[in-house]
């Protein structure tokens, strides 16, 4: 797909994306917002798992990060909330940098067992916190506005994944990716042709905890209520399904993700807590028949132009 | 002055001496191979001197630098490319995106469009033009080995370590070869040390020969040279 044609359709979308709200109830509105928050927590996951193959199960933790942040500075010190999103974000950064920095030389499932660690340490401290956090009762912070209005919390989300959006897609799009595609790849042949593995991991780390820090702040503003259900391992293991399920490591796939999960999630919210189970199913049908996700199906079915085998010397006088 | 020197270059793994005290020097504009019977260490060498893992002593110095441990993505940045000997493709990308890796880290600064051109230029150099935007995991073996040099071709190196990219081809091939590599030299002006097995290849195409045997330098010498040596024979086929 060229450049424009890519434009041209994701505005149409876009578009379509800002009409979609304005005929729905508060209920479906809801949906929709929660969604976006899931795309953006799943893109940005994705620019991890999918763009750099570092698997980290602290991605919610930062997002708890960056609501809890918000919101403390908020409710206790009555600083304004969108101040408050900003410092979260700069701190789900520099902690993003710290963790980056100290899973600099592990790979696969060293970094997912420390970041895993590392998630429930911050659950087990916002739990017992209580002064400041108010466990698991939950710390009441105040809104974004000052009469709140669904459809404006909506036109937000909306412009905060838009944005997450266009700097990931620039990234992807740079030598940045390039690199972070090249160090998924083949992290030895990468650091043999110049690559800077290392710095490029904790880029990638770094950026990715400031987008969660981000996602979770405005979550937080958004439900009022700051739970260490953000932080917690059930809303990771939720973005790495809507990633997988979507297509890991393509720019749409976690997008399809976030939403189809979502949707899904709210359809099937009659059967309790068995709805984990069915996400359960469909990763795994997923992953044994489609490993790239919904997006590499679609992939597979479209008819690709053949390649001819040419016949060539072996190798060509230059 | 030589572009590569080792000097006393010794590397063990536990109790294995893998390299002990090799000392080896290639010429700017020559083809230099490196020999020696399987588990001789001329891979190990070549992973000494780039960088994938540090020499228990001695000194690499390249270019008029000491290079000694530095890592491999710093000493590629000072001219270095290297092949692996079992390819290490970027298999989900494409050809192009491949060699595009290497040119991004070499011109950091340099536009895309100046990117893709370079790339393109080394793509067809090695004849898979017609691959650019194939993903590299459907190359066959000798594709992928020449994507491989390709892409080391992509860093702009002064000194080009080719790691047994000769496997798989038939003599005539074999021919082609050879001559790509020196037209390459030439015309790219570079260095090139190369490990390779193909003795017929070694005859045709370098200028000097190091031996390796069992970790050490048996002796370094012109084709005809090496080829004639009893020691070197005895290497190879035993007593």
């Amino acid at each position: 797909m060229t450049g424009k044609k890519a434009l041209l359709i994701s505005m149409l979308i876009l578009a379509g994306m800002c009409v979609l709200p304005l005929g729905l109830g508060i209920y479906p509105q809801h949906v929709l917002i929660v969604s976006l928050f899931y795309v953006m927590m799943a893109s940005s996951w994705n620019l991890l798992a999918g763009y750099t193959g570092q698997v980290s199960f602290g991605h919610a933790a930062m997002a708890g990060i960056g609501a809890y942040a918000s919101g403390i500075l908020a409710a206790k010190a009555g600083i304004n909330p969108w101040i408050g999103i900003c410092l979260g974000t700069v701190l789900a950064a520099l902690i993003g940098l710290g963790l980056g920095a100290l899973c600099l030389k592990m790979g696969g499932i060293y970094l997912s067992l420390t970041t895993l660690a590392f998630s429930q340490i911050l659950h087990i401290i916002i739990v017992n916190e209580y002064d400041l956090t108010r466990g698991t009762m939950g710390l009441q912070v105040p809104s974004l506005m000052a009469e709140y209005d669904k459809l404006v919390y909506y036109y937000i989300m909306l412009a905060a994944a838009v944005l997450i959006l266009s700097i990931l897609y620039r990234m992807i799009h740079s030598n940045l990716g390039l690199n972070f595609r090249a160090v998924q790849n083949d992290e030895l042949a990468a650091k043999s042709l110049g690559v800077r593995v290392l710095q490029v991991r904790v880029l990638a780390f770094t950026v990715a905890s400031a987008m969660a820090g981000f996602a979770g702040g405005l979550y937080g503003h958004y439900l009022l209520l700051v739970t260490p259900e953000i932080p917690s391992l059930d809303l990771q293991f939720y973005v790495l399904a809507m990633t997988v399920i979507g297509g890991m490591g393509s720019f749409i796939g976690p997008i399809i993700g976030a939403f189809a999960l979502n949707i899904l999630a709210e359809k099937i919210r009659d059967y309790g807590e068995y709805h984990v189970l069915v996400f359960g199913l469909i990763a795994l049908v997923v992953a044994r028949f489609a490993p790239n996700g919904l997006l590499g199906l679609w992939k597979k079915f479209k008819p690709i132009k053949p390649i001819q085998a040419v016949k060539q010397k072996a190798f060509p006088t230059p | 002055m030589a572009l590569l020197e080792g000097r006393k270059i010794s590397k063990s793994f536990g109790g294995v001496q893998a390299l002990s005290q090799v000392d080896f020097a290639v010429d700017p504009g020559t083809i230099v191979a490196l020999i020696g019977p399987n588990g001789a260490g001329k891979t190990t060498l070549f992973n000494a001197v780039a960088g994938a893992f540090k020499p228990s002593s001695g000194r690499v110095v390249f270019d008029g630098r000491d290079i000694t441990g530095q890592p491999a993505d710093t000493v590629c940045r000072l001219g270095m490319a290297r092949t692996f000997q079992v390819t290490r493709p970027f298999a989900a990308m494409t050809c192009l995106e491949n060699i595009m890796v290497a040119a991004i880290n070499r011109y950091p600064q340099k536009p895309r469009s100046f990117i893709e051109g370079f790339a393109r230029e080394k793509l067809s150099l090695v004849g898979l033009a017609d691959m650019e935007r194939l993903e590299a995991r459907h190359l066959n073996v000798v594709q992928k080995k020449r994507l491989e040099m390709a892409r080391a071709l992509g860093t702009d190196p002064k000194l080009l370590m080719l790691d047994e990219v000769l496997g798989g081809l038939n003599t005539q091939e074999i021919h082609q070869a050879v001559e790509f590599i020196r037209n390459l030299r030439d015309k790219l002006k570079l260095t090139v040390l190369w490990i390779e097995h193909v003795m017929g290849a070694v005859m045709q195409a370098a200028e000097r020969v190091i031996v390796l045997d069992q970790g050490k330098v048996l002796m370094v010498g012109t084709p005809h040279e090496v080829v004639n040596d009893p020691r070197v024979i005895q290497a190879y086929l035993g007593e």
